[in-house]
């Protein structure tokens, strides 16, 4: 049982932060002390990040005036479409401040960055996600399946994996990186209060069989998107939790 | 349901997990964690989590009787 859409409203207004105060001093001194493998690992899960982010931040809009039968509903989503555009903004950072991506833009570090992701990761969030959001908007009936894909896959799945293994990855670095850290963490803390809104509207829809099976089997596959950059044993558990959420929100799949 | 039985049947305590709004409800338990139904919150071991995102026991609290009428 989850809540109802009111409590993530106040939950929203009252986790906010803002990217720009997060010191990155010590990062970017850091970063060219690191072993060749940590900044290749660090790197690689910022870039699926900074794909990841910058898409979401970009299609839910379309989400928004598909929730006309709930107002609160439509809060909700504004809020997370604040959060999603401020996490862009912090990879971004990151990126331009700590690692020295080139490009003058947002989109043009990111294009710089695509060769350093599987091709699986980048067509879940640049093919798949902007599809199910064209649907949407379409249509409102396909609200439902869109929040499927965007929460319950890519959030509660793919970056779930990948905040997992990016904050374990910097704990063991051999130079700390406390500000990409401290970031990441409170991304994770915002990821949560989203993932309980999808799962809310998952609990409240009419979920058929073909759907449901749909999101156990894309969410098993899409453990995988990260490719090498996440081990096997982060995969199992995310697939786990993944299979956990489904049932704690009525869908019986076994 | 009469009054006589609301009064012998006083509603258990409900834990809000505060990171992702998850109800946890001591008459459903959490049995794919191996939580059987009719667990209080207070029995159940300290590393589980929370089925939905993850987040650990420590991060709930108890609802008061009434609170989230909305769900």
């Amino acid at each position: 049982m989850i809540t109802g859409y009111g409590h993530f409203v106040q939950l929203a207004e009252s986790l906010q932060w803002d990217e720009t105060a997060i010191d990155l001093t010590a990062d970017t001194e850091a970063w060219p002390k690191l072993e060749q493998e940590e900044s290749d690992q660090v790197l690689g899960l910022l870039a699926g990040f900074c794909i990841g982010e910058t898409s979401v931040a970009t299609h839910l809009t379309s989400f928004h005036g598909a929730a006309t039968t709930e107002d609160r509903m439509d809060q909700v989503l504004q809020a997370q479409a604040r959060d999603e555009a401020r996490h862009a903004r912090f990879f971004d950072r990151v990126i331009r401040e700590v690692v020295g991506v080139p490009g003058d833009t947002m989109t043009e570090r990111v294009d710089a960055l695509r060769d350093r992701v599987s091709p699986d990761l980048v067509e879940l969030f640049e093919e798949r996600l902007p599809a199910v959001a064209a649907d949407v908007a379409e249509d409102s009936d396909n609200l439902t399946a869109a929040v499927g894909l965007y929460h319950m896959i890519l959030e509660g799945v793919v970056l779930t994996a990948g905040q997992h293994a990016l904050l374990e990855t910097l704990k063991g670095l051999s130079v700390g990186m406390p500000g990409t850290h401290k970031g990441m963490e409170l991304v994770l803390r915002d990821e949560r209060w989203h993932i309980g809104f999808g799962s809310r509207v998952i609990q409240s829809a009419d979920i058929v069989d073909d759907q449901m099976e749909e999101l156990l089997t894309q969410g098993v596959k899409a453990a995988s998107a990260w490719g090498d950059l996440i081990s096997q044993d982060d995969i199992a558990k995310v697939e786990h939790l993944h299979q956990r959420r489904l049932r704690s929100v009525g869908i019986k799949f076994w | 349901m009469t009054v006589e039985q609301t009064e012998a049947r006083p509603e258990a305590k409900r834990w809000l997990c505060e990171m992702c709004g998850f109800i946890y409800d001591p008459e459903e338990g959490d049995p794919d964690s191996g939580i059987p139904p009719g667990t209080p919150f207070e029995d159940i071991p300290d590393d589980w989590m929370c089925p939905i995102c993850g987040a650990e026991k420590s991060d709930f609290r108890a609802l008061e009787p009434g609170e989230f009428p909305e769900m």
